[in-house]
Formats: structure tokens, C-alpha cells, sequence
């Protein structure tokens, strides 16, 4: 993993030159294309994958955020 | 959100929260530098603030987040087959139950016979601007995240 983007992106402190880079939405994905998949990990360290998730219901929502 | 988890689960309709990185880091939970700590911060989430829904883990660099756009608390809905079919850059539960019900429609309205075919739209949605709880979130995190909202609005 690299550990330069793993800094970048868990940066240290709320100020513009560190956050500003993150707010991509307008480069997301697109709707009505398969979004890409990604492995994801359970509270108890279980390894899983958005898709195993998207693939259990007919629609799925998924939130992100964090603690803070 | 948790409400609305609970209101469409007997519609064929999920939830989750993905946990991603700290995008006000402060004294009592500060940034995140290994995936031990993220699964701390995860359990918080759910012991203290109460997220009931399955929380699941994105790996330490946020390749899931980073590829979604990574804003802080943004909410995507997805079909069975993996194709986002709704997004919004924050999260508004008004908004979601309004999405998820015209979904819920559409799968009845194909049940009925009706013949659906997907197109784009774009709409702007509007959410509360609850400061006092904003606030309030930050000092949880502690003093440094208050102060540096300040200063990067000032």
C-alpha cells in the first residue's frame, strides 16, 4: 500500500490544501454503468466485497462516512 | 438513516454505512494511520452514536471512497446488478426515502407489465443546516476539529 496516499488521504488536520483535493463527486462514476467493486471488511475483520453486498437486494444504499 | 434501513428491509432493500476516513480529525479521535484504529473508530460509530446498520471497513488509502468521489457523507443507492442508480454528495434521509420509494415503484410497476427504460436526470435536493449539531459533533471529536473549521471558513 502506498503509505504517501495513505497519509494524503487520512490527512492530519481540516484545512483547505489537505480536504479540497478529496471532494471529487464530480468525477464519480456514472449512473446506469456497474460501479467498480471493492473488497470491504466486517467489524469483526471478515474480508467482503461491495459486490457480494449490492448483490443480496434488489436495491442497496450505502452511506459513507466516519465517526467524525 | 437507521429509520429508513428498518422502513424498506421487507422491501428487498439494504443498508449499509462504509466506513471511511476522518474528515475532521481532533484530539479524542484523530486521523487514521492503521486499520486497527479505523476498526476502533468503526465500533464507536456504532456503540456511541448508534448506527445500527452493518458498518463495514474500507481499506486504509479508501480505495472504495476515493473511487466514489470521497465526500465526507455522501449516500449511494445501488440495483441487485451493481449499477448506481442514485447519488448525492451529502447525505439527507428525506432524500433517500424519496429515491428508494420511486425504486420500490419502478420494481412494482414492472411487476404490472409496465414496459421501463432508464434516463438521466439531475435535480438539486436541500437538507437542514443544523449548525448546533455540527458543532456539537465536532467538539466530540474534540477542541483541534472546532478550531480548524473556524479557520478554514473564516
Amino acid at each position: 500500500m502506498n503509505s504517501d496516499l495513505v497519509a494524503r488521504y487520512n490527512y492530519d488536520e481540516f484545512t483547505p490544501e489537505k480536504f479540497l483535493p478529496w471532494m471529487r463527486f464530480e468525477s464519480s462514476p456514472q449512473l446506469g454503468e456497474k460501479g467498480p467493486d471493492f473488497s470491504l471488511w466486517e467489524l469483526d475483520g471478515t474480508e467482503t466485497t461491495l459486490s457480494e453486498c449490492w448483490s443480496g437486494y434488489a436495491y442497496l444504499i450505502v452511506e459513507f462516512g466516519s465517526f467524525t | 438513516m437507521n429509520e429508513i434501513a428498518n422502513q424498506y428491509a421487507e422491501q428487498g432493500v439494504g443498508s449499509i454505512f462504509l466506513y471511511t476516513h476522518e474528515p475532521h480529525p481532533g484530539e479524542n479521535y484523530s486521523h487514521l494511520t492503521s486499520m486497527e484504529q479505523k476498526f476502533n473508530h468503526a465500533r464507536d460509530l456504532r456503540d456511541k452514536l448508534g448506527v445500527n446498520r452493518s458498518i463495514l471497513v474500507d481499506s486504509l488509502d479508501g480505495a472504495c471512497h476515493r473511487e466514489y468521489g470521497s465526500m465526507p457523507n455522501m449516500t449511494w443507492i445501488f440495483s441487485r446488478s451493481g449499477i448506481p442508480v442514485y447519488k448525492s454528495d451529502w447525505t439527507d434521509a428525506a432524500s433517500v426515502a424519496n429515491a428508494v420509494d420511486y425504486f420500490v415503484g419502478v420494481r412494482q410497476r414492472r411487476r404490472d407489465g409496465e414496459r421501463l427504460a432508464p434516463f438521466q436526470v439531475q435535480r438539486l435536493d436541500f437538507h437542514n443546516q443544523d449548525w448546533d449539531a455540527f458543532y456539537e459533533g465536532l467538539a466530540r471529536n474534540g477542541p483541534k476539529a472546532v478550531r480548524e473549521v473556524d479557520e478554514a471558513f473564516e
